[in-house]
């Protein structure tokens, strides 16, 4: 499903040059669950981003699903993602302003999907996810575990073929976060590939394979039995 | 999707009510404001635009050299219309028009009502309909009047007067032969009956044939297909042709032109009214457009709130597009909101702004096309306000934003500081402007008259106060109610006639001089407290020759260059004048010119008017009582009517005090919406730097050092503002006054003034925030982070 190639990205500022991902490769097939760890600074987040089409490389290959999308421009790539991939973040991030529903329902709104059907699909994924009952909340009036889970209710609800996870867990209490973990198991079970950025060696293991960097470079991989 | 954006929307300003309220308010008196000015500017375009013909309709001009530059003028001589009808095939129709004024009497019911003198062609040149009767006819008897229908109504209860007979001038009896539509708004015209020409002829003896005499105005339609030019050069010589006056050419000035470009610099179109509207419509964009950078500004300083929003619709697949989308949706939703609160400032302050500005504009609600323009506008204001804060906030890159690395710029140059530069540079040059222009006012209406305004009344003679005017004269005097009284031709305060037909010994015979015209009888100086410099007033009692004594003032001796002035010739055509006075320069016509050369002529001349010095020992009110005692009993058909002359003087300032005004009340209103958007930046900088205040604190900082610092940053902007705003008020103004030739010299403190207010100003507005912000308890805002 993805293939990197010598994948570069620097960050500069008006003195030094940072070489955020140095000539890194790797590649992930559909269905798999993988972890990416590391200590801060190493590039995980930057990598996500990349794989997430949210930040393109300087330089490098990434092919996605058989096409090379490195030099797509900002409207090709944002068309891409919203079909294909969906995000959890560590904090959350839902609109204050709108409602469990809504937020849920936002990705289905931005690939044009009609009305009757975003109610279908928002009402049967908040069942499957266990926060039908706060559908008209707004997120200020959730706990975390509940927030969380209406992220990934709204991560999945387009039907991605990859979810993206930067740290998940990050800002949950260990029940909360292991439901939350058990929650991705089921989606990768059930077909979707899931690449996770964590720091939680626990959260590691619900996965098929670790990748660890150091400085831009893979330098580890483990694969989980 | 749409539904979706109207729910953020809605729920972000039910949210942030502060902000609402601020962007609401500003918008809404900015377009208040620009929509008042819009009226005034649509009222100005249309004047006269309405008639059917006004693509052939002209009215005459003349042109002619006086004092070595070109004039141009309107009156023309009566008999040019006759001229023109029969001599001119390209005249399709023409008519006179003159002022009238006289006193209607219905049964026991008198009324002095302004009306015109006309022709019969009037009625079917302009577009003045009927209610009653032919516009083709209804002129052509002599005897036959049309009245407006206010005019009806005032006179006969109801519009349906045909037919009916009213006295006017205790003289005559007229037939109502139609009545018309009252006139609108915006026409030159403003009579409120019409009389025929014939009628005119009959009272002022016969047929004028007089060219030399320019006193009424003269209108023609030509014929479809005749151009102006090819007309100007056939009607050119007309004068010429017809008399002895060989000096004056004469033109046609079409009626696309009469209200805005009518002023004439060595006899061509330099403009007119047209630079007050471009003026104000420059004043009404800019207080608009103001009123949108409050929008954009605040919009952009909450970018970092509504970052978060952006990057996780991005993340979930909105694109750039959709995202201006919306929040172009949002600022002409807020828009659309401040038009509702604007359309109902404008119903409120449409009555005090008429009064201001002596209009009768009304909104339209009826009109669709004026629907159309409101919802234009709407979409307008929203989609400029809005346009700057959706490119800026769609433009975030989500992975910075949703990482909590993102940081609204901070610039030297941000938009955003220019912004407030602008907004603040126009208010500045308004505050300036203001100033100055009141200065000038002041400087003007605190010029020396020349004579005393104060107690002193007149009265038009009317009816019989002429016949009896020595009876009038001396009760008015021995009853107490005058201590010195004289007729002139004119008031005190207006110039009715001027002449170049003096000549005396040493004038150059080539060239013209111009001559304002005055007549008087005795105890002229004693009514007006005038001073004599040299010689005498004139005195027909103790000298009999006075009949064809002049007086002169300073400025007529300065041109006559006499050495010995009194005891002088200057000949009046083939009569013989003698100067036996000259009199301190009085100002008779515009406070802001120097006073012109001007000739007093003696009791054989013609007379309008009556002046009363009134009695010091009495009341004003005894004064009059008195007075109208006399008036009555001599002249016992018409009212008493009465003016001061020290009111119609202060007329002469009605249109600068009414700049003025407009002028403050802009300049306000725009410091105001800066000001709010300012406040309204200032509470967003609060928040945003609210950590860095707790921890400055935490090590020390004091409340007022806090604040100096919170406040510097605008004061800054305020000051780069009147940098820039310094040099363009003064050019602007120096422009303006230039128009003066009476006028004020622009010092250095007004400009210390507008520093002095726009800073308070902005301190207030700003500290407001930013001691709230220092006072803040450093514990609880670190904490929030």
């Amino acid at each position: 499903m993805i293939k990197i190639t010598e994948l570069e990205k620097f960050y500069r500022t008006e003195e030094v040059e940072t070489i955020a991902l140095n000539k890194l490769s790797m590649h992930v097939d559909t269905g798999e669950f993988v972890a990416i760890m590391g200590p801060s600074g190493c590039g995980k987040s930057t990598l996500l981003n990349i794989l997430g089409m949210l930040d393109d490389p300087d330089e490098g290959s990434y092919v996605f699903n058989g096409i090379e999308v490195a030099h797509f421009n900002e409207r090709k790539r944002a068309d891409l993602r919203k079909h294909n991939i969906g995000f959890v973040f560590q904090s959350f991030n839902l609109i204050d302003e709108l409602t469990v529903f809504e937020n849920v329902e936002l990705p289905l709104i931005y690939t044009g999907v009609s009305a009757s059907e975003r109610v279908k699909r928002v009402e049967e994924v908040l069942d499957k996810m266990q926060i039908m009952h706060r559908r008209n909340h707004y997120p200020q009036q959730l706990s975390g575990g509940q927030q969380q889970r209406v992220a990934i209710a709204r991560a999945v609800v387009n039907k991605p073929k990859l979810i993206l996870a930067d740290e998940p867990t990050g800002n949950l209490d260990s029940s909360n976060g292991n439901d939350v973990m058990e929650l991705l198991t089921d989606l990768n079970e059930q077909g979707t590939t899931i690449i996770m950025v964590t720091h939680s060696e626990h959260d590691a293991r619900y996965s098929h394979r670790i990748i660890r960097l150091l400085d831009g470079q893979t330098v580890m991989e483990n694969i989980m039995v | 999707m749409f539904k979706n954006y109207l729910k953020i929307t809605w729920r972000n300003l039910l949210k942030n009510k502060s902000f609402t309220i601020i962007n609401i308010a500003g918008l809404a008196v900015g377009m208040a404001s620009a929509a008042l000015i819009l009226f005034w500017v649509q009222n100005e375009a249309s004047y006269d635009q309405f008639h059917e013909k006004k693509d052939r309709l002209y009215q005459m001009y003349n042109r002619s050299k006086i004092e070595g530059e070109i004039w141009a003028w309107g009156n023309t001589p009566k008999p040019m219309m006759a001229a023109l009808k029969q001599n001119y095939p390209q005249v399709e129709q023409a008519a006179r028009i003159l002022r009238a004024n006289f006193l209607f009497t219905i049964g026991d019911k008198h009324l002095t009502l302004p009306g015109s003198f006309t022709d019969p062609d009037f009625l079917t040149m302009f577009s003045f309909p009927l209610i009653h009767g032919n516009p083709k006819t209804a002129l052509n008897d002599m005897k036959s009047i049309v009245l407006t229908e206010k005019t009806a109504i005032k006179l006969f209860g109801n519009t349906n007067a045909l037919g009916k007979t009213v006295k006017i001038d205790s003289v005559d009896y007229f037939t109502v032969s139609g009545v018309m539509k009252d006139l609108p708004n915006n026409t030159r015209f403003g009579f409120e009956y019409l009389m025929t020409w014939k009628y005119w002829e009959k009272t002022n003896g016969g047929v004028d044939k007089n060219w030399g005499n320019n006193s009424v105005a003269t209108y023609v339609v030509l014929r479809p297909g005749v151009t102006e030019t090819y007309f100007d050069k056939q009607v050119k010589n007309i004068t010429r042709s017809q008399s002895e006056v060989k000096d004056i050419d004469v033109f046609a000035h079409p009626a696309s032109k009469w209200r805005l470009y009518s002023k004439f610099e060595n006899g061509q179109i330099v403009g007119g009214r047209i630079t007050t509207i471009k003026l104000f419509s420059i004043i009404a964009v800019f207080i608009l457009l103001i009123a949108c950078i409050n929008f954009m500004n605040l919009s952009t300083a909450r970018s970092e709130k509504r970052a978060k929003e952006v990057g996780i619709r991005k993340v979930v697949g909105a694109g750039k597009g959709s995202l201006i989308a919306q929040f172009m949706g949002e600022s002409v939703m807020i828009a659309l909101l401040a038009g509702i609160v604007a359309l109902i400032i404008v119903y409120i302050f449409l009555p005090p702004f008429n009064t201001l500005t002596e209009k009768q504009l009304f909104i339209p609600f009826a009109s669709p096309v004026f629907w159309l323009i409101v919802v234009t506008f709407i979409l307008f204001t929203g989609v400029l306000s809005g346009s700057y804060p959706a490119l800026y906030l769609s433009s975030f890159a989500p992975v910075k934003v949703l990482k909590g690395t993102f940081k609204a710029a901070n610039a030297v140059f941000s938009p955003r500081k220019i912004l407030v530069v602008t907004q603040f540079t126009f208010a500045i040059v308004l505050i300036i402007s203001t100033i100055i222009v009141r200065e000038q006012l002041d400087y003007a209406q605190n010029r020396d008259v020349g004579y005393k305004k104060n107690n002193l009344a007149y009265t038009f003679m009317q009816g019989n106060i002429e016949k009896n005017y020595q009876l009038i004269r001396n009760e008015l005097l021995t009853s107490g109610a005058a201590s010195a009284v004289t007729k002139t031709s004119a008031p005190m305060t207006e110039g009715w006639s001027d002449s170049w037909g003096f000549s005396w010994q040493g004038k150059d015979p080539n060239t013209k001089i111009d001559f304002n015209m005055f007549n008087v009888d005795g105890d002229f100086s004693k009514t007006m407290n005038l001073k004599i410099i040299d010689g005498r007033d004139i005195d027909i009692k103790n000298y009999p020759s006075d009949s064809s004594a002049i007086l002169i003032n300073q400025a007529s001796l300065k041109l006559m260059k006499f050495k010995n002035p009194i005891g002088q010739t200057v000949m009046n055509g083939d009569r013989k004048l003698t100067i036996v006075g000259v009199v301190k320069d009085f100002i008779l016509q515009s406070p802001y010119e120097p006073v012109k050369q001007m000739i007093i002529q003696g009791p054989s001349a013609w007379f309008n008017v009556i002046h009363y010095k009134l009695n010091e020992k009495n009341t004003t009110a005894e004064n009059l009582k008195l007075a109208e005692a006399v008036f009555k009993k001599y002249n016992s058909e018409y009212p008493f009517e009465y003016h001061f002359v020290d009111e119609e003087y202060n007329k002469k300032f009605a249109d600068e005090q009414r700049v003025g005004t407009l002028a403050s009340l802009f300049a306000g209103l725009t410091i105001f919406i800066s000001c709010l958007g300012l406040f309204g930046l200032a509470t967003y900088m609060a928040q945003n730097r609210i950590k860095e205040i707790g921890v400055r604190k935490v090590l020390g900082a004091s409340v007022l050092g806090v604040t100096t610092m919170l406040s510097k940053d605008f004061l800054k902007l305020v000051g780069i503002a009147f940098l820039v705003a310094t040099p363009i008020a003064w050019y602007s103004m120096e422009h303006w006054l230039q128009t003066y030739s009476y006028r004020v010299n622009i010092s250095v403190w007004v400009f210390a003034i507008a520093a002095f207010v726009t800073t308070l100003l902005s301190i207030v507005t700003v500290s407001f925030q930013a001691v709230k912000a220092a006072l803040a308890n450093p514990v609880k805002s670190l904490r929030s982070e």
